[in-house]
């Protein structure tokens, strides 16, 4: 075993109300500069729809992420042959316009126009060339209109769906939609890492997070094409690629990543994660169905003699250890088999983790009418608005019953409770369901605490960083010893 | 850093040693002379394209001679009488800056004709090639060596890829080195180009030619052709310019087309297709 830690998370989708303010944050911190007007380290999609940039999820327009061949892992976008080849133009980069062309507004002519006949207004202006513009797409483009023709019908994970479930999507006047946010996953198998032909991309010893080396950047942008989540980005002032760097000043501090501290909903968890990194090739080789369930494999229990002992025998600290004993994302992936990774078909491996929605049919359009359609409060998920088979193509690497298990599992916790504080559900129809479930009363109280009970520090459990020991590694920490401490501005004529 | 180190250490001593073979392999004054001024020069043989050396000493002081032979051009802007005759002599053929001559090698070399001068019959008293007259058939040969379509015997670079010659070439010759359309006359006829040739000793052409040099057969040929060219009427025309730029033009839209071809596949967009409903 080589047991490593990585601080993952959780994002709880039921919870998201899709108000961007986790977009905000991190804009306003890290990407406001000039070159990276584009760039949304964190961005929200409304699902279904193509996201952003346009259709990333298609991987036979921008190849991203590994694929098998002939048993052995390779990526997509390139090789050694192809890095000489296509060195000064990677061919399968998002354009600008896939992106969106970033815009602000001349508020200024709302103070200085002229007095006319009409109200002035604000025209969009282009914040790349600074030119009057039209605006004709954003990072969320037909947010909130889930039945677009154009944005939600080119979702990719439509594809394959038959046509009756399209048309049980569609029929109910296009209700159907959900909150996908996205940040770097910080993966455990990071194609980014792979195809930087200058080593410019690492992930972290300590705790996984993936940077990229503002230095050693040579501006090859194989890292674009290479990530399947498009999450690293090319700011086109400095000439360097940059990505989420899960706000590793905050986290070091003990400060949960901006994007998770403004969370409204309180939909994102972090905590640390055990792994077996010897593993990570032979899993990410897995079938696609089975990938969740290899991954969940690598993913060690931190209360395990043999774990911690091995985990210590590779320089863990014991307060990581703790950490990942209480981390909530633990709970959320191994214990309960809620959260699931998305798209871990692309076979990084993703650390960032999502509690799907559960999209019950509540009512229904008959003539020009809605009706009630369901008693129950969740009924079969086979008639769910969002039919398993797209769910399970998001998180599920195509395999449905992940998704089975975990809406199953979250509709006995509702019900569940319900029979404890409402009681218009019998005890034994609420136990029964849980048994069904395969969860306990127990666990069943955890869930529902994490869920909606959680404190800060429940959804956060950030270990503290050992920057110290990272840094002894590359100088002598006692360095200066005895040498500083106090400064002049005008050395003393006697020296110091 | 270790193995920049090596690198460092072996391009240093590569270095070295070419330095080193260079400064000392011609240290003699007769290897000198032969491979230097023996193309232009004769010691008793009369003139070629530079005067005859015989008792040189005694026209000139060696003070006078050894500043000429280390910088000619100099001597000659400098408004020097005597320089001024020896180049109208030698139909203003300037003579060249020798590689690798020093004012101790200048020494060697004057103490060396000054020997030479007083015996009977030096050995660079003349030519030895065969003094046969040109044919129509050393004309042909002589073409395909300038433009290569014969490759030079020691495997030395052809003319045309650093000199142009009248009516030679589509797009002209090299433009490194000079015009060779009036260099027979220039350098002095038959004898004088034929001893070039076989030593070619300007600054640029010795480091190559005396690689690869000009076989013996083959200098002949390349005399006829020059001969021919300097009788002829025709003159470097300024087609050639012309016809570059536009096979540049060409080569440059043909190198665009190849660049489409093999990225044909790239993504060029998603979401304007997208949104005109063409994704495929």
């Amino acid at each position: 075993m080589d047991i490593r830690s990585q601080i993952s998370m959780v994002f709880h989708l039921d919870k998201c109300i899709g108000c961007h303010t986790c977009s905000i944050a991190c804009k306003n911190i890290w990407t406001d500069r000039k070159g990276t007007e584009y760039m949304w380290w964190n961005n929200v999609e409304t699902k279904p729809g193509t996201g952003f940039p346009t259709r990333w999820e298609d991987q036979d327009k921008y190849k991203g992420g590994w694929e098998v061949v002939k048993g052995e892992l390779e990526l997509r976008s390139t090789n050694k042959t192809k890095t000489i080849t296509n060195i000064f133009h990677n061919p399968n980069m998002p354009t600008l316009d896939d992106y969106y062309e970033p815009w602000t507004y001349k508020y200024k002519d709302l103070f200085d126009s002229p007095e006319g006949d009409d109200q002035p207004t604000a025209r969009p202006i282009s914040m790349v060339t600074g030119e009057e513009m039209d605006i004709e797409a954003g990072p969320n483009w037909d947010d909130d209109l889930a039945g677009s023709p154009i944005y939600a019908e080119n979702d990719i994970n439509l594809d394959g769906l038959s046509e009756e479930q399209r048309e049980q999507m569609f029929a109910i006047e296009r209700l159907m939609m959900f909150y996908f946010p996205r940040i770097c996953n910080h993966c455990l198998n990071p194609s980014c890492v792979a195809s930087c032909p200058s080593g410019a991309l690492y992930k972290r010893g300590e705790d996984g997070i993936v940077l990229l080396d503002q230095e050693e950047c040579r501006a090859w942008r194989s890292c674009i094409p290479a990530c399947p989540y498009k999450k690293t980005y090319f700011n086109w002032n400095t000439g360097k690629s940059e990505k989420c760097i899960l706000c590793f000043p905050r986290v070091e501090t003990g400060q949960a990543p901006a994007c998770f501290h403004s969370c409204v909903g309180r939909i994102r968890y972090l905590g640390v994660l055990l792994y077996d990194a010897k593993k990570i090739e032979e899993t990410a080789k897995f079938p696609d169905e089975e990938l969740v369930d290899a991954q969940r494999e690598m993913i060690l229990d931190p209360f395990d003699e043999n774990v911690i002992r091995e985990a210590k025998k590779n320089g863990i600290a014991d307060s990581t250890i703790e950490a990942a004993q209480k981390s909530p994302v633990y709970k959320f992936v191994k214990e309960w088999g809620l959260a699931l990774p998305p798209h871990i078909e692309y076979r990084t491996l993703p650390m960032l983790f999502y509690v799907p929605p559960m999209l019950p049919v509540m009512s229904a359009q008959e003539g020009d009418s809605v009706r009630n359609v369901n008693e129950e409060f969740f009924p079969d998920f086979d008639k769910a608005r969002a039919p398993i088979k797209y769910l399970a193509k998001m998180f599920g690497g195509g395999n449905e019953s992940h998704l089975r298990y975990v809406l199953k599992k979250q509709s006995a916790i509702r019900a569940y409770r319900r029979a404890e504080t409402v009681g218009d559900i019998e005890k034994i129809d609420a136990d029964k369901a849980l048994l069904e479930a395969d969860c306990t009363a127990a666990e069943a109280e955890g869930i529902y605490q994490l869920t909606s009970l959680c404190t800060f520090e429940d959804r956060f459990v950030i270990p503290a960083a050992h920057r110290e020991e990272a840094i002894e590694m590359m100088k002598d920490p006692l360095e200066h010893k005895q040498e500083t401490g106090f400064g002049f501005r005008d050395e003393p004529e006697r020296g110091w | 850093m270790k193995k920049v180190f090596s690198i460092n250490t072996i391009i240093l001593v590569t270095l070295f040693i070419g330095v080193h073979s260079l400064l000392f392999s011609q240290s003699d004054p007769e290897e000198f002379f032969e491979k230097n001024c023996f193309s232009c020069h004769t010691i008793g043989g009369g003139r070629l394209t530079g005067p005859d050396l015989k008792d040189v000493e005694k026209r000139k002081d060696p003070a006078w001679l050894e500043k000429f032979i280390l910088t000619p051009q100099s001597v000659i802007n400098s408004g020097d009488v005597y320089a001024s005759k020896i180049l109208k002599e030698a139909r203003g053929v300037v003579m060249p800056k020798v590689a690798n001559l020093d004012p101790s090698m200048t020494r060697a070399l004057l103490k060396f004709i000054r020997e030479e001068s007083g015996k009977e019959k030096s050995r660079f008293a003349g030519s030895t090639l065969a003094d046969r007259p040109l044919t129509e058939e050393d004309y042909k040969i002589g073409n395909a060596l300038f433009i290569g379509t014969k490759r030079l015997k020691n495997k030395g670079p052809s003319c045309i890829s650093c000199h142009e010659i009248a009516g030679e070439g589509l797009l002209g010759g090299g433009l490194l080195g000079p015009d060779l359309t009036e260099a027979y006359g220039r350098l002095g006829g038959k004898t004088a180009v034929a001893a070039w040739l076989s030593n070619p000793s300007s600054e640029m052409m010795s480091p190559i030619y005396k690689k690869h040099p000009i076989d013996e057969e083959e200098v002949l040929p390349l005399v006829a052709l020059l001969k021919s060219k300097a009788e002829g009427k025709e003159m470097i025309s300024d087609a050639h310019d012309f016809n570059f730029m536009i096979f540049g033009f060409i080569g440059l839209a043909l190198c665009l087309v190849l660049f489409d071809l093999a990225w044909w596949n790239r993504l060029r967009a998603v979401r304007k297709p997208m949104v005109k409903g063409e994704l495929s």
